[in-house]
């Protein structure tokens, strides 16, 4: 006589029929077919929670309807939900995935579980090449943007409706982008300032525009993301980091001013002047913000204040 | 969700392995084993399993069978409800794209290679249009990675933030790879006699040399941006709620929380000029508690600063006095 089934065993039978049975079957049925459940009640039915539970935590697509009436509770597995469709992936292409997978390093180890259903690891691991960040909320976006459904989350402090469009990395930060319902408008949002869990709604709530490109919304640079109309800003820069400014500002800031070539004037145009004054402030005394004045005389006021030990 | 929820790794794997059997009848277990990442004995530990999967009514037929030959290659037959893998989950489909998309969008992968029809294929099964990652191209990245590739000493000019200088040295590239938003080299620096990690976006100039290097001799890591070092200046800050955020984004030894919301951090602090930076942008929300001989470090920051806004007074556009101003800027030579 063999040992009593393992429960990887059971969870393995459990699954087999589920994705075998053409209708959906009862939990006592289930478990008078499925070997290695206990037969007390109770822990039958503790032991049949945590295996929907596994099979939940997995991914599995565990449906329940009601039967008879709706007098029971009915559990099946559509085959057409579970299986991963075919991708048709040469060899080459599965083996630029394998490198892909260990090139970047993105924390956690779903990478390799993705690889495993694609066909198995492979010995192509390389240095990686590049480390991204995760958020705590982007599995969650990551679902809802596939099944094209609506989520719910709070955002300094505000909570969003909103439909997820696109994902987009940018500068090391991950943003999710789309419609916000509230405010009716495509917008952005950090990933990492998402605060607490995801609400994921229902599948299929909304289409995404065809030509939508998430990036054409992503604004990672903040003194380009505020509320307050667009003033242009003058700055003066040593020489030796009007490249660095030039790069940080992007296409939309130019030289305006050459005169002196040790201290080139830069100007460019801005929506959010608290954030632009941090900005100019990391460069220490290699910059001043010659006009608007009202923004020379808030960054004077801002340091006068830093002078005086201020608190 | 109960950590035992989570037994799945063992399930999950039999549940990849199974179908990639049951698609290369005949493979030698030595193969399958290395595939799925794990030891031989314990994939015979799997497939013993795996003969006893089965649906009702349970009769012989109703089994998953496993035939193996004479030479060690196995089949699996039978296997009809579990004949494909299971979908990808949420965090799977997340990582796989992200990896993909990252190394795409490095400089010089190829953009018609076979990552991107693997990409593309994967997108469309998945039903996913908008996803990009984007990883930046700084002007020296290009010489920087070929001279890591052919173990090349070069010379570069290099923007210190954290010192707030420009210096010149000589490197021995040897890691290249991005990280917290910005590329990186790892390098033995000949003027430090140490390994250094430069951010790609500082150097401002590369000169190659006539000379090589043996690889091997700085153990950077790819992702290790900033490593405390022991003798890294320890600074406890007291911030503000209104920048609660600095302890998130900095690595820090010790956070204390009061009960009004604002927090005592400590961090290493490696260079002056990074905390300078930090505490002018925080201004009144952050104020350094230790060392004490730190305390006025953001007020004499200020200082220099109006320096040079008072230097210059209001002015109109461009002042010519200001031209005559002595460059008070450290340029040392490291």
């Amino acid at each position: 006589m063999p040992d009593a089934p393992s429960r990887v065993e059971r969870v393995l039978n459990l699954l087999a029929l589920l994705l075998d049975t053409r209708r959906a079957l009862t939990r006592e049925e289930i478990v008078h077919d499925v070997a290695g459940y206990p037969p007390q009640i109770t822990a039958y039915r503790r032991a049949f929670e945590r295996d929907k539970e596994t099979l939940r935590a997995m991914g599995v697509p565990l449906l329940t309807e009601p039967i008879d009436d709706g007098s029971e509770t009915g559990y099946r597995v559509r085959p057409e939900d579970y299986y991963l469709p075919d991708l048709d992936l040469d060899a080459e292409e599965a083996a630029a995935l394998r490198v892909a997978v260990s090139a970047v390093l993105l924390g956690g180890e779903s990478g390799e579980g993705a690889l495993l259903k694609l066909g198995g690891l492979g010995d192509e691991a390389v240095a990686p090449i590049a480390s991204l960040p995760i958020a705590p909320a982007l599995a969650s976006l990551f679902e809802a943007f596939r099944a094209r459904a609506v989520v719910r989350f709070t955002h300094r402090d505000r909570v969003r409706t909103f439909e997820p469009w696109g994902l987009s990395c940018k500068r090391g930060r991950w943003y999710v982008v789309g419609f916000d319902r509230d405010r009716a408008a495509v917008r952005a949002f950090r990933a990492d300032r998402i605060e607490g869990d995801v609400e994921v709604g229902v599948a299929g709530a909304f289409e995404t525009p065809a030509d939508f490109r998430p990036d054409d919304h992503v604004e990672s640079r903040a003194w380009f993301l505020g509320d307050d109309p667009p003033v242009a800003v003058r700055v003066r820069v040593d020489r030796d980091h009007l490249e660095t400014m030039l790069a940080e500002l992007g296409s939309d800031a130019s030289v305006v001013d050459g005169a002196d070539p040790d201290r080139p004037v830069v100007e460019v145009t801005i929506t959010n002047p608290a954030a632009f004054r941090s900005f100019v402030l990391g460069y220490l005394d290699h910059a001043e913000v010659l006009s608007p004045p009202e923004l020379r005389a808030d960054i004077v006021a801002w340091l006068e204040r830093a002078a005086a030990g201020a608190r | 969700m109960s950590p035992r929820a989570l037994a799945g790794p063992e399930i999950q794997r039999i549940l990849a392995l199974v179908p990639w059997i049951v698609a290369h009848p005949g493979s030698p277990k030595q193969e399958i084993a290395l595939r799925f990442g794990i030891s031989v004995d314990q994939l015979d530990a799997d497939l013993g399993l795996v003969l006893m999967i089965g649906v009702p009514p349970y009769s012989p037929g109703d089994y998953l069978d496993v035939e193996e030959d004479g030479d060690g290659n196995v089949s699996i037959s039978l296997a009809d409800y579990f004949r494909r893998p299971l979908r990808l989950s949420p965090a799977e489909g997340l990582a796989l794209l992200a990896a993909g998309r990252a190394l795409l969008a490095v400089p010089g992968s190829d953009p018609a290679g076979p990552l991107a029809t693997a990409l593309a294929k994967l997108e469309q099964a998945l039903e996913l249009p908008g996803f990009v990652v984007d990883v930046g191209e700084p002007d020296q990245l290009g010489a920087i990675r070929t001279a890591a590739a052919d173990h090349r000493r070069i010379e570069i000019d290099y923007w210190s933030a954290g010192r707030d200088e420009l210096t010149r040295r000589r490197i021995d590239p040897e890691v290249v790879f991005f990280a917290t938003g910005a590329w990186y080299v790892g390098a033995y620096c000949h003027q430090a006699r140490d390994q250094r990690m430069f951010r790609v976006d500082r150097i401002r100039a590369v000169r190659p040399t006539d000379e090589t290097f043996e690889p091997g001799t700085i153990d950077l890591e790819a992702g290790e941006v900033y490593t405390p070092r022991t003798d890294d200046a320890r600074v406890t800050l007291e911030l503000e709620p209104g920048a609660a955020w600095v302890a998130e984004s900095y690595p820090t030894e010790a956070v204390t929380e009061h009960p009004d919301g604002s927090l005592a951090i400590t961090l290493a602090v490696s260079e002056r000029a990074w905390l300078e930076r930090l505490l002018l942008r925080l201004g009144p929300e952050a104020r350094v508690v230790a060392p004490a001989d730190l305390a006025p470090l953001a007020a004499e920051a200020a200082q220099r600063i109006l320096g040079r806004y008072r230097e210059t007074g209001s002015p109109s556009s461009s002042d010519p006095r200001a031209t005559r101003r002595p460059d008070s800027r450290a340029r040392g030579r490291a």
